[in-house]
């Protein structure tokens, strides 16, 4: 079947059999990168992109559900000026040691900046408890998202 | 990895659509989020030849109010439920909703799949108790409303057959005099499931109790209501030496298994922590 969706701001269509995961179809089909696999349950975040705005893990995401619907990972993201201060929060604060976890933790810190952007570290970690890290134990990540929301304040 | 099972995918646009499509297709199963049915799918622990999608069911996505009751229709996520104005009127539903799952799992996963999954440790499912929801059961050319426990007809079975939809969860409209709150232990605090939860609701007039009702996950083989403490709450004023009687009932009066989340004996005893914290939170959030 095809699904037609837009990606990235792009509009595309996708020749897919309807029982592939979003996940797949963008790295098998797409050369979409950026969203890892994981564990395949939704439990590690790793595949992490935006669904109409909102977090959503892509491998629970069966590739026919977009039709229609706007996608975007952070590819699409590479100019936004909030992600770019995010980008480099983590790199300034650590907050990246092998980077799998990554660009999903990313998406997850870019929609909680973007709904709260002087969140608590409370509402941090709440924000990101769906991705998994295994090397930095997580006090770097939650440092560098709470200086994005320091660079993003208004002056 | 682990490739899904192959399946035809149907996407139907209207209720009556989406009937039909369960009625003639050979196995077919209804998806909304896809939290629960997906990994069941990988695991082929679920092998259905047909995926429904109620997801573009427009007349499906909703939080309102109507004829005296909060109605929650089948594709409204968690994320949607917990962000509604309306649901403020039952706080113990907002605290279990904002916090299931992830941000991830909460913008994805629905309420109704959520109960329809019919998990012992699901949720949603001890607030909803306590507010005496039911469930709206459409399949072709009848539509039955069924109390939310009678949905839950075991461990992770409910009691649909399998041409039925659920299309709504509503409760009726809490009078003002009442609140509740949910409690729930994991074996951490982020992304787990429930060891143990706890729903109180109360009705209060003029500090005296006249309206308990308390719900219990994953002490059972579904989520529970406790009539018996329930009972002995009602027509009380609810100070600590009432609060710890029921609390000392809660614990006597479930039966909890032992499983890789928890002991029975922990679990027994937390339904007493638990239930003390929620009608304190509850009783706190009328003052």
């Amino acid at each position: 079947m095809e699904v037609s969706f837009e990606l990235n701001g792009e509009p595309v269509t996708v020749a897919v059999e309807p029982y592939v995961s979003l996940l797949d179809m963008l790295r098998d089909e797409m050369g979409v990168k950026s969203v890892k696999k994981g564990c395949e349950q939704g439990e590690c975040g790793a595949c992490t992109l935006l669904l109409d705005g909102a977090p959503v893990t892509s491998c629970l995401v069966l590739a026919p559900q977009v039709e229609g619907r706007y996608v975007t990972t952070i590819e699409g993201l590479e100019k936004n000026s909030l992600m770019i201060d995010l980008r480099e929060a983590f790199i300034e604060n650590g907050a990246i040691q092998c980077g799998f976890c990554t660009p999903g933790t990313l998406i997850s810190a870019y929609a909680l900046l973007r709904d709260n952007p002087n969140p608590s570290m409370d509402e941090v970690k709440r924000g990101i408890e769906g991705n998994i890290c295994r090397c930095t134990g997580y006090t770097k990540i939650i440092e560098a998202i709470l200086d994005a929301a320091e660079r993003i304040a208004p002056e | 990895m682990r490739p899904l099972p192959k399946f035809k995918y149907h996407a139907p646009k209207t209720l009556a659509e989406a009937v039909q499509l369960m009625d003639t297709l050979e196995y077919a199963k209804p998806v909304i989020g896809g939290t629960d049915l997906v990994p069941l799918l990988r695991e082929a622990a679920c092998t259905p030849s047909h995926i429904v999608d109620l997801n573009n069911v427009a007349e499906l996505n909703y939080v309102r109010e109507q004829d005296g009751f909060i109605c929650i229709g089948a594709t409204a996520t968690h994320s949607q439920v917990a962000a509604s104005e309306l649901m403020r009127k039952a706080p113990a539903v907002v605290d279990a909703v904002s916090r299931i799952g992830s941000p991830q799992v909460r913008n994805r996963g629905s309420v109704t799949g959520n109960l329809c999954n019919a998990s012992p440790a699901a949720d949603s499912a001890p607030p909803l108790l306590v507010y005496d929801a039911e469930a709206k059961i459409v399949s072709s050319g009848e539509t039955a409303i069924v109390p939310l426990p009678e949905l839950f007809a075991g461990p992770k079975i409910n009691c649909l057959e399998p041409n039925e939809l659920v299309t709504e969860i509503r409760f009726p409209v809490p009078p003002e005099s009442s609140s509740s709150s949910f409690k729930r232990i994991g074996r951490r605090k982020a992304f787990t499931l429930s060891v143990v939860s706890a729903a109180a609701y109360v009705e209060m007039e003029g500090g005296v109790c006249t309206e308990a009702r308390v719900a219990f996950g994953s002490v059972a083989e579904t989520p529970i209501r406790a009539p018996g403490v329930e009972e002995l709450l009602a027509g009380k004023e609810l100070d600590s030496q009432t609060i710890s009687e029921a609390a000392e009932a809660a614990k006597q009066g479930v039966s909890p298994v032992t499983d890789v989340r928890g002991t029975a004996e922990y679990r027994r005893d937390m339904c007493g922590v638990l239930l003390r914290r929620a009608l304190y939170t509850a009783v706190g959030r009328l003052s």
